[in-house]
């Protein structure tokens, strides 16, 4: 994940343009300043994103440690397969019920069907999220 | 000639399977392995010989022991049990190939080749921690659940069924006072509705659970007796579809096994309508290590009908 804050100590707004941020600010861009700009301004949006689904992405995985009663020792991470950490098809719908509780969401079976990983069901729970809310993320 | 004929230097460790007839007509058998008695690693080494390389990579990427050996019992289970069943000539269960239906449900890919005839048979696999089952019909689409009829659920039992069953269950269920019976009488439904979606082979989002309902019928007096009060081997499993009620999914026969003391099994299978639909369906049941042992358990203790008319 980039680490905007060394570029910016300011916080991000949503009306962020990249001449707010003088050039000799920025020390350690190695290539030209304007791709670094772009990709600084693209991966701040990114950033943001990504930290509410890092949030998503751990309580997901602490409702399936407790599903199927793993222990701490056991990593659970965006990527875990839920079949391969040992859920069978009661565990499946059991998780996605504790998501429903959890994130105040409903999940048609069709999605539910799809989901075979921690980060399908972050994933899933962010847009539906978005749906409910009707909010558009940064532009 | 044909390349998948058992040649006789196909593994010096492996004494040949047991050769068996396919079932018949409305005749299901199921196989099923205790992995807990499975404990020569090499054994399970010539069962991974057995995998595709790509089934043995889903196997190492199980999290755990466990786990990596259920999965590899489930394949050798899967792969032992289809080659057993002559036809032409013996199969090589290494050398079986499976694909997914459109729907993603697991079915064997005959190769066409001249003069084979692949067999027209259906299984279905299912397994919990202990127990690992595989249940084999031809002409018909055929579904297994089985689940440890210990089994809890995290999440209270009537929440989850007006989650996801049909308001008859609901109904069914929450009539139920005592919460251990209850709780016995979820698991039963759960491997049958399980096992119905299983045999269609559609996917879960083409049956949700709330669309069908199971019922225990009473077949000499027609009326609905609930579950607690008498299922008695003359009661008939039901399935309806709320789709069309006036229709229930009559081409769909259900049976409720207790296995081995210690799981409930759950089978549904599709009539076969040429075989005719009133006789009744039979059930031959193995306990298997593949290449080790197989026992005929039907009839004995180890299988117990709950439920719908089947013969063993």
């Amino acid at each position: 994940m980039a680490s905007f804050t060394l570029f910016n100590p300011t916080p991000l707004s949503t009306s962020f343009k990249h001449t707010q941020v003088p050039l000799i600010g920025i020390s350690n861009v190695k290539s030209g300043s304007f791709a670094s700009l772009t990709m600084y301004r693209r991966s701040s949006q990114f950033c943001i994103s990504c930290a509410a689904k890092a949030e998503t992405v751990d309580k997901v995985c602490e409702i399936v440690r407790k599903q199927l009663a793993l222990s701490d020792e056991s990593s659970v991470s965006g990527d875990s397969k839920f079949s391969a950490l040992g859920a069978d098809s009661l565990d499946t719908v059991e998780i996605v019920m504790g998501l429903e509780e959890e994130f105040g969401i409903s999940v048609e079976e069709e999605s539910a069907q799809s989901i075979s990983t921690v980060q399908d069901a972050a994933d899933l729970i962010q847009k539906l999220k978005e749906d409910n809310n009707g909010a558009a993320y940064l532009e | 000639m044909n390349i998948r004929c058992f040649q006789r230097n196909f593994s010096a460790a492996f004494p040949p399977l047991v050769p068996l007839q396919l079932p018949s007509p409305m005749e299901t058998h199921l196989w099923y392995i205790l992995p807990d008695e499975v404990k020569n690693s090499a054994l399970l080494n010539q069962y991974s010989e057995l995998l595709s390389p790509c089934e043995r990579e889903s196997v190492s990427r199980m999290r755990g022991d466990q786990l990596k050996k259920r999965a590899l019992l489930a394949r050798a289970l899967v792969r032992t049990t289809i080659a057993r069943y002559q036809t032409n000539c013996q199969m090589n269960p290494r050398s079986l190939r499976f694909r997914k239906n459109l729907y993603g449900k697991p079915e064997v890919e005959w190769r066409n080749e001249d003069n084979f005839n692949p067999p027209p048979l259906h299984f279905n696999i299912s397994h919990t921690s202990a127990m690992i089952a595989c249940g084999v019909t031809v002409n018909v689409p055929i579904g297994i659940d089985i689940e440890e009829k210990q089994r809890r659920t995290k999440n209270n039992i009537i929440a989850f069924a007006q989650r996801y069953f049909s308001p008859y269950e609901v109904k069914v269920l929450t009539a139920i006072s005592d919460p251990e019976v209850q709780r016995q009488e979820f698991i039963k439904l759960w491997t049958l509705k399980e096992a119905y979606v299983k045999a269609l082979g559609k996917g879960f989002s083409a049956v949700p659970f709330k669309t069908f309902t199971i019922r225990f019928r009473d077949t000499t007096m027609r009326n609905f007796h609930p579950p607690e009060s008498s299922v008695s081997e003359e009661s008939d499993i039901v399935v309806e579809s709320s789709e069309d009620p006036t229709d229930p999914a009559n081409n769909w026969r259900c049976a409720l096994l207790e296995v081995a003391g210690s799981h409930y099994g759950a089978i549904c299978m599709e009539k076969d309508r040429i075989a005719g639909e009133n006789a009744p369906p039979k059930l031959t049941v193995w306990k298997t290590v593949p290449f080790v042992e197989d026992v005929c358990v039907s009839g004995t203790d180890a299988v117990l009908v709950l439920g719908g008319i089947i013969e063993q």
